[in-house]
């Protein structure tokens, strides 16, 4: 490899624009404010038997879902309830809020971010009502699901833990 | 290749949780399976490829198994949108 490209070449040039370095591990983002907890503690079985994937839940303390990686929104639930993403690198995410919120039909959350939009960690994606959710007997518990688990040799959830939106809360090992 | 449409009848759609079921169900057959809806065709393996086609009630897709196990992979996916869509 000649010196310029040593110099300019993309894989050795520190970016500073993205924080994820190409190797070690991914890591992806708490998408809300909250106490993370264990997948497993989730009551819906779909998520706490891992149906979906691996992953880790967080009971929102706001209700403000933000990207945890950058990315491309996948698909923006109509209602609202829930968002998948493809993170740059690869990593397909969802973050479900709430369980059985699909039957909200859309009330109480509201959009800010589309299937197909490019998005950066940290963008609001969507805004939903905590208290409306919970008083129309719902459990707001979101799980943050890998639902590409499989392709992953490790996930590490890093739970029990309060946290603020862009703390890291998963570790995935290629 | 084995296949089957089915009009969905599930007033929520192939929300997320019926997607992960429909892609677990079709990962117990070595086959591929895809998913043909109105928004276009989707690997029904992939969870988010499942839920990127938004099938909504109402909507009739078309399931394609192609490959080993085919007919027994079209006899139980049928069977699952009977019972779960």
């Amino acid at each position: 490899m000649g010196f310029f490209q040593k110099l300019f070449g993309k894989s050795d040039a520190p970016s500073p624009a993205q924080p994820q370095p190409s190797a070690g591990p991914i890591q992806i983002f708490a998408p809300v404010a909250g106490q993370a907890v264990p997948i497993t503690q989730v009551s819906d079985p779909t998520f706490g038997e891992k149906i979906l994937g691996d992953g880790i839940a967080i009971k929102p303390s706001e209700g403000k879902i933000f990207a945890p990686c950058d990315g491309k929104i996948d698909m923006m639930f109509e209602t609202g309830h829930a968002v998948s993403l493809a993170s740059d690198g690869g990593v397909e995410i969802l973050i479900h809020v709430g369980l059985d919120t699909v039957e909200l039909k859309g009330k109480h959350y509201t959009i800010h971010a589309h299937s197909g939009d490019k998005v950066k960690k940290g963008d609001l994606l969507m805004e939903f009502d905590v208290e409306a959710i919970v008083a129309a007997g719902y459990d707001v518990i979101t799980p943050v699901v890998i639902c590409n688990s499989d392709d992953y040799s490790a996930i590490r959830p890093f739970a029990d833990k309060a946290v603020a939106p862009g703390e890291l809360i998963l570790e995935l090992e290629k | 290749m084995q296949s089957f449409t089915y009009v969905v009848q599930d007033p929520m759609g192939i929300h997320a949780r019926p997607a992960g079921m429909l892609a677990k169900a079709a990962m117990a057959y070595p086959c591929a399976v895809t998913l043909t809806a109105p928004a276009g065709t989707a690997d029904a393996k992939r969870l988010m490829s499942i839920m990127r086609l938004a099938v909504k009630a109402g909507m009739e897709v078309t399931v394609s198994c192609e490959g080993e196990q085919e007919e027994e992979a079209a006899a139980g996916l049928e069977a699952f949108f009977q019972e779960n869509l």
